[in-house]
């Protein structure tokens, strides 16, 4: 692969140019430089954080074959939000190709460029629309000057389409015929002008997704799928309670066991390698552990934990003097809890990990390659340069594939053995050793002035959400944990109002859910904000339209809300027994507005209908968009209505779906999804929509039996 | 002993007899089309044809399906001899309607709606829901794979009245 020079190289730093030319090829990189002090204040405004604190770093780039195809290689994973696509579509807008001559290609850690981001916080689509159209576009302007200088017309009377550019005289040159003939490239000195919308022909489509043939062919590899030559099954021994260490470990009856490779006991960790996964099983089953374990913890010492009041509380907003208002309104009271809920991903956490002596490689289901190569090799005392990851499509991510776990055993026992192992945990090790969603307890006190809220207050407790992933120094600048209060925030306009985040430490892991924080803080106020129009007297859609701010993204919520309402027949008669509850909350800058309608029977809810409207500012792909709604209503609506998880003499009592249960189709609503579109930006998709639905349901349950829940998932008791 | 999968017969040595199915379809023969979700009978990832009737093959002992057709996803279409792969009308329609979305529930869900239709051609909404409501789908595809059904019933159909 020979290294070719560039003639100038180029001023803005977003793009990262002339990696060089492999395999004939023009390699174009581009690079998201969010700085970290805006990073930190995105975070402080709730739009669009990064699992931050990591460098931003580079964030997809091109190949282009001299078959004429071009590569485009994203470093984000592929979980079932579509992401592979949406970009497909930005890249191959800018770059005037066909939907067939772009192949996606998911790049490692060992290709080119890294992901400091990760995927996650709905944010990759929003931080790289630009970049990566800004760096299409300069790669098709630098094939211009080439294909002019080879044609020997001026570049101006060249037109880029299908791959190649042709001119007015009938000479044309493809893609892959300019990358073959050139050796020295020149770059643009400044952005070539971007497409204007009116002449898109991918971005704003329902482009088909990219990578559900080879899935529907049961073809795709996940991370739980991945196989190699020679490869052995490892087990890892496990804690038997919350908070238990491992004292003393022999290999015991384990020693004899049929198809054992070897044992492994380290610090802290003792496991099996062998040549089946049921006989790793069996013998890490059969080893001989003792465990300490200082206290057998109940579910009453966690709720008496996450409570607000206890440890620290952070004011993360304050306007006006609440307080004041206290003195001289009768106030409103009222408070709330969710419970801790598991990822539930159908894919439970893998990785296959090949230790040789010059290299590492990992295969895993990941949202965080450079996350998981930092934790490889420190676990094995290896250089981050000689450890490769290779993330596999994953089986559902919903913030989980965060970790890190699955990798490290598999490097430690591959490092034991010499050979490939494959780590698959077994769906009661995923329910047990990972981290969950975390409880959360809120309070609100409000104060009405005639119709109109005149001070409102909202505090809230929450085990950790970011900072557990986080770098200490974050924590100390942060003060509260911006995962954890992600929603809590109140937007509509009141002059007095405040959030007070109270953060516990817990016994048990919590971190990132999809959403993070967004659907127990919006359920919690969203609630209450409708306790606060029927002691208003005021219809809950009236009420909402009334606090409403007066400038853009108050005009952005007025109108998802009405359009929601209108379209699910707000004020309008329905069948008998039946009731609607609407719902708003703002994330990473989208805006969703949720009307539910419900009935119940032998106090059972039954969600008949969720009518969603969304401005995520600009939709790359309508259909990929309404799946994401879709997806988001279905796992919230699980979480409204069934799941939950708590603890009983030391562990957690569910380690299966028995214990676990979550939302089936038959508890399934009908979805009706409408589309704004408010500017050029777009934001968010992933997580938003989970927001508003626990409190449009608990609100229509109000409204058809007058009783208010509060806490999830709604039950009558 | 002998397993007969997707039309193929796989010769199985004894040690693998009393592993479930799950495990010698994955880790033995290659075939990982077919998922672990939960290995308690419960998600439905791990359904696979026995006989034409869905099973979850994570509690089925490889011995006990000895004699019988096993069909996984990797069989549910034809490939033809070129290699080139007729989709069957399930898999023709949840990749119409664009349905899944991590698709690591996919294999349990075609399968068993391939075993629905096969039942019942012409199923209404509730048989759908009914022939469906087993399989789980944490990205929460429910509303889609109800569409995807219904249309591979269309597809069947068409298909039958074409000859
Ligand atoms: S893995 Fe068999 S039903 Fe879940
Ligand atoms: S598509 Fe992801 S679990 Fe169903």
């Amino acid at each position: 692969m020979a290294k070719e020079k560039v003639k100038r190289k180029i001023s803005r730093r977003e793009f990262l140019i002339a990696v060089g030319v492999a395999g004939g090829g023009l390699l174009l990189g581009t690079k998201v430089g969010l700085p970290f002090a805006r990073l930190k204040v995105a975070e402080l405004f709730d739009s669009g954080a990064a699992p931050g604190g990591m460098d931003a770093d580079a964030t997809a780039w091109f190949l282009i074959t001299p078959d004429n195809t071009v590569k485009l290689f994203i470093p984000k994973s592929e979980m079932g939000q579509g992401v592979h696509t949406a970009l497909a579509q930005i890249a191959a807008e800018e770059l005037e190709i066909e939907w067939q001559q772009l192949e996606v290609v998911q790049a490692g850690t060992g290709q080119g460029l890294d992901d400091g981001f990760g995927t996650g916080a709905s944010n990759s689509v929003s931080t790289m629309y630009q970049p990566l159209r800004e760096a299409a576009a300069t790669m098709r302007q630098m094939l211009r000057i080439e294909a002019a200088r080879i044609l020997d017309i001026s570049p101006n009377a060249l037109t880029a389409q299908n791959c190649q550019f042709i001119s007015s005289s009938d000479k044309s040159i493809t893609y892959g015929e300019i990358a073959e003939q050139t050796q020295t490239w020149e770059i643009p000195e400044t952005t070539p002008s971007l497409k204007s919308k009116r002449d898109f022909r991918f971005i704003g489509e329902s482009a088909p997704r990219v990578d559900l043939r080879e899935k529907i062919l049961g073809k795709a590899t996940f991370g739980y799928d991945r196989r190699l030559p020679d490869m052995l099954y490892g087990a890892t021994a496990r804690p038997p309670k919350i908070g238990s260490t491992l004292k003393s470990a022999q290999p015991g009856e384990a020693a004899s066991r049929t198809g054992v490779v070897k044992i492994v006991i380290e610090d802290d960790f003792a496991g099996v390698v062998a040549e089946t996964r049921e006989q790793a099983y069996g013998a890490a089953n059969a080893l001989s552990l003792e465990w300490d374990t200082p206290k057998i913890w109940q579910q009453a010492d966690i709720d008496a934990l996450v409570t607000v009041g206890q440890g620290k509380g952070i004011q993360i907003q304050k306007e006006g003097d609440p307080e004041k208002s206290f003195a001289k309104a009768p106030i409103i009271e009222a408070e709330y809890r969710t419970p801790m809920a598991f990822h539930a991903h159908l894919e439970p956490q893998s990785a296959t990990v090949d230790v040789k002596p010059d290299r590492v490689d990992v295969w895993a289901a990941t949202q965080f390659p450079v996350r998981l190569r930092e934790f490889v090799a420190k676990a094995i005392n290896r250089k981050e340069e000689e450890v490769f990851v290779t993330p596999t499509f994953l089986g559902g991510g919903f913030g989980r594939k965060i970790g890190t776990e699955a990798a490290v055993e598999a490097a430690r026992f591959s490092a034991a053995v010499g050979r490939p192992v494959h780590i698959g945990w077994t769906r009661p090790e995923d329910f047990h050793n990972g981290f969950l969603r975390p409880p959360t307890h809120h309070t609100f006190r409000g104060a009405l002035d005639g119709k109109k809220i005149a001070a409102l207050d909202h505090q809230q407790a929450s085990g950790a959400v970011a900072f557990p992933f986080l770098p200490g120094a974050f924590k100390a600048i942060l003060g509260a944990d911006f995962g954890a209060w992600r929603g809590a925030r109140i937007n509509y306009h009141i002059p007095n109002k405040g959030t007070t985040a109270w953060l516990p430490e817990l016994p048990l892991a919590t971190g990132w859910w999809r959403g993070l924080g967004l659907l127990a803080n919006t359920f919690a106020l969203e609630s209450f904000i409708d306790e606060m129009a029927f002691a208003a007297g005021v219809d809950p859609l009236e009420f909402r339209l009334s606090h409403l701010s007066a400038d853009e993204i108050g005009k952005r919520r007025r109108d998802v809300l009405e359009t929601a309402a209108e379209k699910a027949g707000w004020g309008t008669p329905l069948p008998a027994g039946h009731a609607l509850g609407i719902a708003t909350s703002t994330d990473v800058n989208t805006v969703v507005a949720q009307v539910a309608e419900i009935s119940v029977t032998s106090d059972e809810i039954r969600v008949h209908k969720v009518t969603s409207a969304v401005d995520p500012g600009m939709v790359i792909n309508p259909d990929g968009a309404s799946a994401q709604i879709q997806g988001s209503i279905i796992m919230g609506l699980s979480s409204t209505l069934v799941e939950e998880v708590y603890v009983e003499d030391g562990q957690l009592a569910a380690d299966n779906f028995n214990r676990y249960p979550l939302l089936r189709m038959a508890q399934a609503p009908e979805i009706d999804v409408i589309l704004l579109e408010s500017g050029d930006q777009p934001f968010g998709m992933g997580e938003p929509p989970i927001g508003p639905i626990a409190a449009a349901v608990a609100n229509a349950v109000f409204s058809l039996t007058g009783q208010r829940l509060r806490s999830l998932p709604l039950k009558f008791t | 002993m002998q397993l007969t999968i997707n039309r193929q017969t796989y010769s199985i040595t004894e040690d693998q007899e009393i592993r479930m199915l799950v495990w010698v379809l994955r880790d033995q023969l290659g075939l990982t089309g077919t998922k672990y979700g939960c290995g308690a009978g419960i998600c439905g990832s791990c359904t696979v044809l026995v006989d034409g009737k869905p099973t979850r093959s994570c509690l089925t002992p490889a011995a006990t399906v000895a004699d019988k057709e096993i069909t996984t996803i990797e069989g549910l279409g034809i490939i033809q001899d070129g290699g080139e792969e007729i989709l069957h009308p399930v898999q023709q329609a949840f990749l119409e309607t664009q349905t899944p979305q991590c698709g690591y529930c996919m294999s349990g869900q075609m399968i068993t709606a391939a075993a629905l239709l096969d039942d019942n051609p012409a199923p209404a909404e509730e048989d759908i829901i009914a022939g469906m409501n087993d399989v789980y789908c944490r990205c929460g595809t429910y509303v889609r794979i109800k569409e995807a059904v219904a249309r591979a019933a269309e597809i069947i159909a068409e298909e039958s009245s074409n000859g």
